[in-house]
């Protein structure tokens, strides 16, 4: 078994995802807490040699050394969940598991910008972020009407998947930049489906029921 | 507006599962409506007493519902009960939630913004519904008339029929087209921003996914720019 270490912060979505991949798959790990906020140490040289962009996560799995939130994802679904349930490869699926995994690396970064705007009080344009952030959420909405009237309650598959995974955050946290649930009936559907699977853990602003 | 006796849909009642609840939003009161383990869906101020929190943001416990602060759980009539910082407390009677009246009838839940005194109109008809979808739009209730005068509903064999549309209510418009017959319930959030909880007819089972796309599509034309020559 390789050793697993995760660059992380507490606070920074993206690193929640891998956190929440990590928990599902049931991977024992190192985490090593980086000073993104107020101390930008992932922007530093020493975390620069590790991944040029200089953002969070990172994660090193023996001699692999990936950045980048859905490579990561990938890379722990393939490498570590032998039934292939997070990231199956039938072509209909997969492709699916793709296109809303991208998703959330595309549409979705105004959501996640906004969110560092809002709770780290970063430069940004906060009303244009939520308003594009709403646009992608409606169309995440739409789909998931959709789904359920066909008979599913996740994206991309019968089960979740890595897509459900890397959307799942930025509604899960959308009232920290400003989105209430209101308006997005399937969206809250499918958040309780999701928070009641096996492994799956919090992230301060997700709130933990007890 | 509407007049405070009438009664308001909220959300489908398939939307607010047991034991979860949800925030809407009635021409700016802001609400929780919420369903308790039994099925009894409520509807109420969306504010705990303690420090103004929105009770929507809380969490169902049985009959009770939490607030996602500091814990204090309030009974089906709004009654705070349990106040984890002072467990052995005898809460006071004054620590209570404004409640409304509820009623479930055609796939929908509707409340009353009215004190029990005030005369009730009565529930709105809608007979037995199949839910479609709800579907949020930022445009006033004008608007959204003038636009489904003019819509076009699947009606099967990717045919499409012109709707005719019919006001009930402010708050229940019907839209019949061939054997299809559409209700929605009109949730007025604010003056640019409305709810449209819509309902197909018992026979339109086949038709549900093609009209949440109709849906879809609707809120594209709700939300189009009208330009100066429509608006003259
Ligand atoms: S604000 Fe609700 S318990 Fe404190």
């Amino acid at each position: 078994m390789s050793e697993i270490t995760l660059y992380n912060h507490d606070l920074d979505e993206n690193c929640y995802r891998v956190r929440l991949m990590l928990s599902f798959l049931g991977l024992a790990h190192e985490i090593v807490a980086i000073d993104m906020v107020p101390g930008h140490e992932e922007k530093g040289p020493a975390m620069r040699a590790l991944n040029p962009l200089g953002s969070l996560p990172i994660l090193k799995d023996g001699d692999l050394v990936l950045y980048g939130t859905q490579a990561i994802l990938a890379h722990l679904a393939r490498a570590h969940d032998a039934a292939g349930v997070w990231l199956p490869l039938e072509p209909a699926i997969f492709s699916r598991v793709m296109q809303w995994t991208f998703f959330s690396a595309t549409a979705l970064s105004c959501a996640i910008e906004a969110r560092r705007v809002a709770v780290f009080g970063l430069g940004g344009d906060l009303e244009t972020l939520k308003h594009e952030a709403r646009q992608a959420l409606r169309i995440m909405d739409d789909h998931m009407v959709l789904r359920h009237i066909e008979g599913f309650e996740w994206f991309a598959a019968d089960t979740p998947t890595i897509a459900d995974l890397s959307l799942l955050p930025s509604f899960a946290l959308s009232r920290d930049y400003g989105i209430d649930h209101d308006e997005f009936p399937a969206l809250r559907r499918w958040l309780r489906r999701f928070r009641i699977l096996p492994g799956f853990r919090t992230m301060p602003g997700i709130p933990d029921y007890h | 507006m509407s007049s405070e006796a009438a009664w308001v849909p909220v959300a489908l009642s398939a939307s607010i599962e047991p034991g979860t609840s949800a925030g809407a939003v009635v021409e700016g009161a802001e609400l929780v409506v919420w369903r308790d383990a039994k099925g009894v869906a409520h509807v109420w101020e969306d504010r705990c007493p303690h420090r103004g929190m929105r009770m929507s943001f809380g969490f169902v416990r049985g009959d009770h519902i939490a607030c996602l602060y500091h814990g204090w759980s309030y009974d089906t009539a709004g009654q705070c009960r349990h106040i984890p910082a002072h467990p052995d407390l005898d809460v006071p009677k004054t620590i209570k939630i404004a409640t409304y009246a509820v009623e479930e009838a055609g796939g929908v839940i509707w409340t009353r913004l009215a004190t029990a005194a005030q005369a009730a109109d009565p529930l709105p008809t809608m007979g037995t519904n199949l839910p479609v979808r709800s579907l949020y739009a930022d445009c006033s209730a004008a608007h959204a008339l003038a636009i489904l005068k003019q819509t076009l509903l699947p009606v099967g064999k990717g045919e499409t029929c012109p709707g005719r549309l019919q006001v009930v209510t402010p708050h229940v418009w019907t839209l019949e087209a061939g054997a299809l017959s559409l209700s929605i319930a009109v949730q007025l959030i604010g003056p640019q921003k409305i709810g449209l909880h819509i309902l197909a007819d018992e026979g339109a089972a086949d038709l549900i996914p093609h009209l949440a796309r109709w849906a879809q599509a609707l809120r594209l034309a709700l939300e189009e720019p009208v330009t100066v020559a429509e608006v003259a």
